[in-house]
């Protein structure tokens, strides 16, 4: 078969495709074909050595891997498997259920096959393309310098066939559904030289290179952890490329697995069993609760005595709580990868059923999270998260591919964290500065009146119920709690202006300390409630594009709070203080 | 903009006030919607009461509920009109609202990346808009509410000529 110039890999041919005719939803399009079509498979260069300029706007498409046709169809059918397999026992003797699952099967196989057709996408000097659907179809396009992150992910069907699915970050935000910009079903090599070509692209020269930090600023404690050195070179279809130079900069070590249990991870992988337990049972009709195992179980258990039936449940849902939330670690974690590739670009890579590989451009990273759960801290834990944009910061953080460390000993996050943004440890692990009394008076207060608020309804609700008094006495308990958790949400309050990063750290149950490049805020909010008012302190919120959006310092003395604003960004707030206020010309700190 | 803005703010003494400020229809308006949605929720009350006749529990309850609306109609237009103000520099939209808890932001032009205005159905009978500027943070929209058209439209120009002057993509 006759390939156009330089088109390795079969599995990306080329297609000449219908005129466009619709605009792009996303941005201004460009395609007037003043670009030439730059088919991405490995011609990148080619195509432009032998100048095909004659290649119109119309020209260049590509399609995804033929073997993606296979993927749909399975993974639709693994999806309705509960269903089909409840139809097919309930009708197994009369044939109907047989039909279902062929229409569902004949169903999936079809939309497979048009979803294949109808996917395409493009990629010239300025803009990626993509087009989708059959009856309403999708354009979409993205200019090359916005993008942010190229997330390559795999589950395991996708590892079988060798493909995998490519998710492409911008700066935006708000993605309504079905507007997420993903390719799902490249080729292996396809998506590798697409990461490739899309973070090392035009821009990639034009962006500023993120200054290298010494490996020496890490913690001599746990300082072996980091392996600087060569890793195997890419396996890249590209030969423009040449292959990248990694320094790994940290790797999953066993002994992490110890903190697997003390983060909600477990809970979440719990609930998906749980979830998925009971959709089989409601559609195979099959009560597990009645089945012989587990009959048997309860039995057992309920002839226990009382004592020794609580110590065992609770045995049990510890001992099934540490296996699941292990079990969850390694699925989400194993072989978790740092690797600094080249100046300009992060990769983590990880998993063990599914894989994901997301690689983030330094360019783009504008700090880090460090976050520290109740129980991980306890055990001298944390995790670290990036903070940049394209990738969104919140619930299911590591769904979207922001990790920068798994739960892992709190040294190595610190310098994860340090070596990441390239500055000292200071500005990673170093004191932070207080609140003051106010603060702290404002966490007591708000702590026990919510504390006495809870015990006044109890005890309303059982004098007018006449319940027992020992319900209502048994809530006072919430008080020393209260307490507890308002010392330490105060001595969790904390910023600090250093090397040109806000650093600011809150909260008690969950703990973070976020460090931001200050000229990433990109404005203020200043809050102020009546009761804050009346202790004079307020709460700074710095916006900015990357991560959750907005950072607070929380509850901080307002003259405080207006000099950590003119010290980040002098020239946008000083027009706006009183001329009265006296401030530190530079509060910043270098170290 | 004002001298009167030079002043340090009352509120927040470190800072200076926003040099103006909204229209003084708008608290007919914040009136006239705070009476729209009391006089419902009172309605709410009213129909509940009437299917259990009316008795003492009830008719306290709607009392207490009609005189907290009252003084809601009548004490947070006032209060928000003395703490709702704005000010627009060449560098930066700077602005002031609230009224139990208050709001200071600040954004800088360079950062806005749209610009709009909207009036709803009660805004356009008292003849207001508002403006809403947003940044690349989900978290950034600056809104000024309870601008007379004229204004609205005057900021919109100039916050339009100025966001123009700016080049990059914002982030």
């Amino acid at each position: 078969m006759p390939m156009p110039a330089g088109v390795p890999a079969p599995s990306s041919v080329p297609v000449p495709s219908s005129p466009a005719d619709a605009a792009d939803e996303i941005g201004s399009g460009n395609s007037d074909g003043a670009a030439p079509g730059l088919p991405v498979a490995g011609s990148a260069t080619a195509a432009a050595a032998t100048g095909t300029a004659d290649w119109g706007a119309d020209t260049g498409w590509l399609r995804l891997s033929p073997r993606s046709l296979v993927v749909r169809p399975v993974t639709d059918l693994v999806r309705l498997l509960p269903v089909v397999a409840g139809l097919l026992i309930l009708h197994s003797r009369t044939g109907v259920g047989l039909i279902w699952g062929i229409v569902a099967s004949v169903g999936a196989i079809v939309t497979g096959v048009v979803h294949w057709f109808t996917t395409r996408y493009r990629i010239t000097d300025e803009r990626v393309y993509l087009r989708r659907g059959l009856l309403s179809q999708k354009n979409l396009s993205v200019a090359r310098d916005r993008i942010r992150t190229v997330d390559v992910t795999a589950h395991p069907l996708h590892r079988l066939l060798g493909v995998c699915r490519v998710s492409i970050g911008t700066g935006r935000n708000d993605f309504a559904a079905g507007e997420s910009f993903h390719l799902d079903g490249l080729s292996r090599s396809d998506a590798e030289s697409l990461r490739v070509l899309l973070l090392t692209g035009p821009q990639a020269a034009a962006q500023v290179a993120v200054g290298q930090a010494g490996l020496g600023d890490a913690p001599a404690a746990g300082g072996s952890f980091i392996q600087p050195g060569l890793t195997k070179p890419l396996a890249l279809g590209l030969p423009a490329a040449a292959p990248q130079p990694g320094d790994e900069l940290v790797r999953l070590r066993l002994g992490w697995l110890r903190y697997a249990p003390l983060t909600m991870t477990g809970l979440v992988v719990l609930g998906v069993m749980v979830g998925s337990a009971v959709q089989f049972s409601n559609a195979t009709n099959v009560n597990l609760a009645t089945t012989s195992p587990v009959r048997q179980i309860f039995a057992d258990f309920e002839a226990l005595p009382l004592a020794r039936r609580i110590l065992a449940g609770v045995a049990a849902a510890l001992v099934g709580y540490v296996l699941v939330a292990t079990a969850g670690y390694v699925g989400v974690f194993w072989k978790f990868r740092l690797v600094r590739q080249g100046a300009d670009t992060l990769r983590v890579t990880r998993g063990l059923l599914s894989t994901r590989a997301t690689t983030i451009s330094l360019a783009r990273l504008r700090g880090v999270e460090i976050s520290e759960p109740l129980l991980l801290r306890a055990a001298r834990g944390a995790r670290c998260i990036a903070i940049t944009t394209g990738l969104l910061v919140g619930r299911g953080a590591e769904r979207e591919g922001s990790v920068l460390l798994p739960p892992a000993p709190r040294a190595v996050a610190q310098a994860v964290a340090a070596e990441v943004l390239g500055v000292s440890g200071e500005t990673c692990s170093g004191w932070l500065e207080r609140h003051g009394p106010a603060a702290r008076r404002r966490r007591y207060l708000r702590a026990l009146a919510g504390a006495a608020l809870i015990i006044a309804v109890v005890a309303w609700l059982t004098t007018v119920g006449h319940g027992p008094a020992w319900i209502w006495l048994g809530t006072l308990a919430l008080l020393p709690i209260a307490a507890a958790l308002a010392a330490d949400r105060y001595r969790s309050l904390g910023h600090r202006l250093i090397n040109g990063r806000l650093v600011t750290r809150t909260g008690s149950l969950v703990r973070r300390r976020s460090i931001i490049a200050t000229e990433a805020i990109i404005g203020w909010r200043i809050h102020q409630s009546w009761f804050q008012r009346r202790q004079g302190l307020v709460t700074l919120t710095a916006t900015t594009a990357a991560g959750r959006q907005h950072y607070a310092v929380q509850d901080v003395p307002a003259t405080q709070a207006l000099a950590i604003a003119a010290a980040a960004t002098g020239d946008l707030i000083r027009p706006f203080l009183a001329a009265e206020l006296d401030l530190p010309a530079e509060l910043t700190e270098q170290d | 903009m004002t001298t009167e803005g030079m002043a340090a703010d009352a509120l927040l003494p470190g800072l200076r006030a926003p040099g103006n400020r909204v229209s003084r229809r708008a608290v007919s308006y914040w009136t006239a919607r705070a009476a729209v949605s009391g006089a419902s929720v009172l309605l709410a009350e009213v129909v509940a009461a009437a299917t259990s006749g009316f008795s003492a529990a009830w008719r306290t309850a709607i009392a207490a509920t009609a005189a907290l609306m009252a003084a809601h109609a009548v004490i947070m237009p006032r209060w928000r009109f003395r703490v709702h103000r704005w000010e627009v520099t060449d560098e930066a939209l700077y602005t002031r609202s609230g009224w139990f808890s208050v709001h200071w932001r600040i954004a800088p032009i360079s950062r806005i990346q749209t610009i709009d205005s909207h009036r709803s159905f009660g805004e356009r009978i008292f003849g207001l808009a508002n403006v809403t500027a947003t940044t690349a943070s989900a978290a950034g929209p600056v809104r000024i509410h309870g601008l007379d058209r004229a204004t609205a439209d005057e900021l919109l120009d100039r916050l339009a000529v100025a966001t123009g002057r700016t080049p990059g993509d914002a982030t």
